[in-house]
Formats: structure tokens, C-alpha cells, sequence
């Protein structure tokens, strides 16, 4: 049949590259491969490279089990990139951000809930005084409010009583002159679906929560879904692609991830400083639970708390 | 994306030794991939990240000789390297062909031409290819990559490749010269029926020529057989200058040995009148 035309006449390893290939781009192949074995020192996957591709490839192919949770043929299928609200230097050529997976038919209000963002987590305070109450309330809890921006249109988070509109001051600023910014609206975003929207492919959008944590949200693909898709609705928004973020260690041990950070220490070598947990309990608590010098201290959360 | 390198190359080489071969037959084309051994394009890659990469933007360069404006062979020869580098890719599950919505009804007309021509294996190769479910149908062409880059590449396409540009066609179709001729009919009884004369047109009211559909058709035909005959010299062109300088620097040889051997006679030439005298 037609199929047997293409393959190989003889058994080839497709690592190898064929000695009399008169194939322009397997000459380059070869040169890379040659330079890569003269200065690479240990070639195998990093865990980058392996985190990277599990979670591309993890959910290809998965089915649900039961059959109300299967995604229907027609459904859309979007590509958004989120990116991290840092600005580092040598993020100039490539911001840090997440990649989602978003069926057309899902609420933002999902959307919303699969952002997970370090802001949330935080938590207000001073806690030098009394170190073992710290933990209680995060960020996520206390300030709920929430909002996208698509196209013009505000969708407010108003699903809990305590969510405010936070679009409100924004609305009324550019009404107030003629600032030129059109017919600026405001609608709830439980009320909506991805399927509802005119979206710009490539055009930055905005998230914004906790009052001023703020990401951009780029629509980079949309297409149909496909049967070699994940099918199985409860596993969107799918996480398909996350910028690895360094942890900072604690600066006794250098092992554990920092959890709480110092200003005007007088026990620590510079401000501020980070520590973990049982370090920072040894150095400035005595065996009764008694503050040793001067300081103050905060709950830190690290932003690679993700990894 | 940044290119594979070497890849356009090897395309293009592959699709113009299918355009000399002049016929769309799915063997002639099998017979040139088996020569070059295309499907060991993908050989050497080492993980499946990369391999996933690399893949998607091979597929992603053949697919742009599928869609207009390149002439129909062309377009042939596209269908089949795709069918080719998807079926031979070694990425599990396979890389997808991604067709945008605005191309797709250009893909099913250019689907009922070759039904229509009779070139049944090229329509069994699309119908396999949609059977293995290889299109990805999506909004836009190209997947946006978000890295700033270095140098803007711009997308140049080969001169013999594209099908020469048949503005002054597209403009004046036959739809086009029908209405036309419609109008014109229409024109001139309209003038018949104002004038005294009811069989034909009075004298003042004859403003324009009477047959110009006729001539607009014939200065259309001639442009377009102008521009293969240029087309044809051209390509004659190009390869008559490759021979013209091979020939060149035969003469150019001969010339040199000539010069030696005629420098060589006068001086033996001399030597002997000397003699002689």
C-alpha cells in the first residue's frame, strides 16, 4: 500500500544519523550533536527538561471515567500564557509565566480559582512576639476580590459577600475627563463563559487580585479539540508549562526553604535575612520560648513555593 | 520560531525535483523522497522535548507550500511531504498539521479541484490523512512564541515556486467579462429603444467602441502568454547562463592554450627565418 513506500528498507536506529545523508539539515544535525559531545560533560535529561516535558505530554490521551465529564467534539480549545508580576532584569527577553489550557465552555470563575499565585499566600503581620501564632490567615482568605479585564469589559469576582468591585475606582476615573478609554462596562464573572467572549489572539488582558497583584494574560492559540487531547473535563484549566523560580535557602542552613524574613536584626548579619523554621526558633528564641535582641520578623513565603 | 536550520533547503530541493519532473503522480514523488531518504530528517535528535519541537516546526515549514500562492504542483508536492513527515515523525502521539479557519475553505476547494482533475491519489492521501485525524483546525497559522527576537526573518518565497501572479486575470475573469458583455447588451438596446431608428443606435449616441469586450479579452490572453513566454525565458535564461559560462571558461581555457602555442610558433618561426637568412 502507499504507507510502505516511505519506510526504511533495513532496520535503522533513528539516534544514528546515516554516514551518506545528502540532506542538508542532517549536516547541521551531525555538526550540533559533534560540538554537543566535545563540551557537555553528562548528557541526560536535567529535571528541568524532564519537568518540562511531563507536563506537557502527562495529560495527552486521558479519558475520564464517567461519561458526563468527557469533552464533547466542537468544544474550543485556548491556549493562555500568564505571566508572574515580577519585573527582574534578566527577565527582559523572557518573561517568567505559566502556560493554561481552557476549554471554551468553562467559567472564568475557574479560571480565576487555577491561577495560583504567591500574593495569595501571604500573611499580614509582625509575628516577632509570638512566632508559633503565625500561620492563620492567608492573603487568599481575607481578600477575595478578583477581576479580568477583557475587550473593554471588567468581570468582577462576586461570588462571596466579602468580594468587592474593584474595577469600581477605575471605571469612575476614566469617566470623570475625557481620557479618551471608550465605554469602559462591568459585569460578573461567574455569569460568563470563555465560548462568551471576543478575544484578540496575542493581545495582553488583564487579572488582577488582591487589590494590586497584577498579571497579564495573553491569548496564544485557539483551536478545535482533537482526539488526541485530554478529554477528561475535570483536569481543565491544564497546567501545561511553569517557569521554574529558584527557592531562597535559609541562610544558616542553606538547605530548607526560607520561611520567615528579619528586618533590623540585630543577631543577623544582614537585612534582610532569610531563615527556616527551626533555624530561626534556635537563633532567636531561648528554650523557653523567650525573644532573644531586637528584631522584627515576618512570615515569608517564596515565590518557588510552586516548583 | 527560529528555523530549522538546513530544513528549507532540503524542502525546497525535494519540491523542485518534483516540479522538473512536471506530473503530479504520488510514485514519481515516493521514488524522489526514497532517493533522498527524507525520512531521516528527523533522525538525531536526542530527547523527545526537543524532538516534539523540532517536529512541530517541520511540519509547521511544509505546510506552507500546501496553501496559495504557490501554483499547483506545488501544492501537490506539499500534500505529499506532509503525508510523508507525518507518517514518519517519531514523536508519540504524533505531532498535528495545523490548518487555520480562514485557509480551510481555500484546502476543500483546492480538495474539489483535484476530484475534479481526476487525481485520485493525491484526494486518497488527504481523506487518509483526515481519516488519521492529522489536522489541528485552529484560529491562527502560526503558534505565537513570546521570545523577542534577534533578527526578523522574513519569509521569501522562490521565484519558480509561486504561480506568476495573474493580477490582470484574477481582475478580468470570466465572470467578469460575461457581466461585461451583459451590460453592453443591455447598453446598446437600451439605445435602441430611445432612438428614432428602433433596429439600431443613432449616430450621437455612439460614445463608445462597440466590441471592447471582445478586445479587453484579447489584450487579457496576450498579457497572460507574455508572461509564460517570460516565464519560459527566464528559466531558459538561467540555465543557458550556467551553460554560457561553462562554455565561457572552456574558451577561456582554450584561449590560453592557443596563445601559448601561437607565442610558441612565432618564436620557432623566428628561430627559422633567422636560420632561413
Amino acid at each position: 500500500s502507499i504507507d510502505t513506500l516511505m519506510c526504511a528498507d533495513k532496520e535503522e536506529d533513528p539516534d544514528v544519523i546515516p554516514e551518506d545523508s545528502s540532506l542538508l539539515t542532517l549536516r547541521y544535525v551531525r555538526k550540533a550533536l559533534e560540538r554537543r559531545e566535545e563540551t557537555i560533560i553528562v548528557d541526560r535529561a536535567c529535571r528541568q527538561e524532564t519537568l518540562a516535558y511531563e507536563m506537557e505530554s502527562h495529560a495527552v490521551g486521558k479519558r475520564p471515567d464517567s461519561p458526563t465529564d468527557l469533552v464533547e467534539e466542537g468544544e474550543l480549545l485556548l491556549t493562555l500564557n500568564i505571566f508572574y508580576p515580577v519585573i527582574f532584569q534578566k527577565h527582559k527577553d523572557h518573561k517568567p509565566c505559566q502556560t493554561v489550557l481552557v476549554l471554551g465552555s468553562q467559567k472564568l470563575t475557574e479560571l480565576r480559582d487555577s491561577i495560583s499565585c504567591v500574593s495569595d499566600l501571604q500573611i499580614g503581620g509582625e509575628f516577632s512576639s509570638q512566632p508559633d501564632q503565625a500561620p492563620e490567615h492567608i492573603s487568599k482568605d481575607l481578600y477575595k476580590s478578583a477581576f479580568f479585564y477583557f475587550e473593554g469589559i471588567f468581570y468582577n469576582d462576586k461570588r462571596y459577600p466579602e468580594c468587592r468591585d474593584l474595577s469600581r475606582t477605575i471605571i469612575e476615573w476614566s469617566e470623570s475627563h475625557d481620557r479618551g478609554y471608550g465605554n469602559l462596562r462591568c459585569a460578573k464573572m461567574e455569569d460568563y463563559t470563555f465560548n462568551d467572549l471576543s478575544l484578540k489572539i496575542g493581545f495582553p488582558y488583564l487579572f488582577c487580585h488582591q487589590g494590586n497583584c497584577e498579571h497579564i494574560i495573553i491569548v496564544t492559540d485557539i483551536r478545535l479539540i482533537h482526539y488526541d487531547d485530554c478529554l477528561d473535563r475535570n483536569l481543565y484549566p491544564l497546567l501545561i508549562k511553569k517557569h521554574w523560580l529558584c527557592t531562597r535557602k535559609c541562610f544558616v542552613c542553606k538547605m530548607y526553604t526560607a520561611r520567615w524574613v528579619t528586618n533590623k536584626d540585630s543577631l543577623a548579619p544582614e537585612d534582610p535575612c532569610f531563615f527556616c523554621d527551626v533555624c530561626f526558633r534556635m537563633l532567636h528564641y531561648d528554650a523557653e520560648g523567650n525573644k532573644l535582641g531586637e528584631f522584627l520578623a515576618y512570615p515569608y513565603v517564596d515565590p518557588g513555593i510552586f516548583n | 520560531m527560529s528555523a530549522v536550520p538546513g530544513l528549507r533547503e532540503d524542502c525546497e530541493a525535494l519540491l523542485g525535483a518534483f516540479q522538473e519532473a512536471d506530473t503530479v503522480r504520488f510514485e514519481r514523488f515516493a521514488e524522489l523522497w526514497r532517493e533522498r531518504r527524507f525520512h531521516t530528517v528527523f533522525y538525531g535528535r536526542i530527547r523527545a522535548l526537543e524532538r516534539s519541537k523540532i517536529t512541530k516546526k517541520t511540519l509547521e515549514l511544509a505546510q506552507q507550500y500546501f496553501l496559495p500562492p504557490y501554483a499547483f504542483q506545488i501544492r501537490v508536492g506539499a500534500l505529499y511531504l506532509l503525508y510523508g513527515l507525518y507518517n514518519t515523525q517519531l514523536c508519540q502521539p504524533k505531532q498535528k498539521i495545523r490548518i487555520a479557519l480562514k485557509d480551510w475553505p481555500e484546502v476543500q476547494r483546492f480538495q474539489q479541484d483535484l476530484m475534479d482533475s481526476q487525481h485520485y491519489d493525491a484526494v486518497y492521501i488527504f481523506r487518509s490523512l483526515r481519516l488519521a485525524r492529522a489536522f489541528h483546525f485552529t484560529a491562527m497559522p502560526k503558534l505565537l512564541n513570546y521570545r523577542t527576537k534577534k533578527k526578523i526573518q522574513e519569509n521569501e518565497f522562490k521565484e519558480e515556486f509561486k504561480e506568476p501572479s495573474n493580477r490582470v486575470n484574477s481582475l478580468i475573469t470570466n465572470d467578469v467579462l460575461e457581466e461585461l458583455m451583459n451590460i453592453h447588451d443591455h447598453y446598446q438596446k437600451m439605445k435602441c429603444v430611445i432612438s428614432a431608428d428602433k433596429s439600431q443606435p443613432d449616430k450621437a449616441l455612439s460614445l463608445i467602441k462597440d466590441d471592447f469586450v471582445v478586445t479587453l479579452k484579447d489584450i487579457t490572453l496576450e498579457h497572460q502568454e507574455w508572461q509564460q513566454n517570460r516565464m519560459k525565458m527566464f528559466l531558459n535564461a538561467k540555465e543557458t547562463d550556467e551553460i554560457s559560462n561553462k562554455k565561457e571558461e572552456r574558451t577561456s581555457l582554450e584561449s590560453e592554450g592557443s596563445e601559448r602555442a601561437s607565442a610558441l610558433a612565432r618564436i620557432k618561426y623566428k628561430s627559422y627565418s633567422a636560420v632561413v637568412e
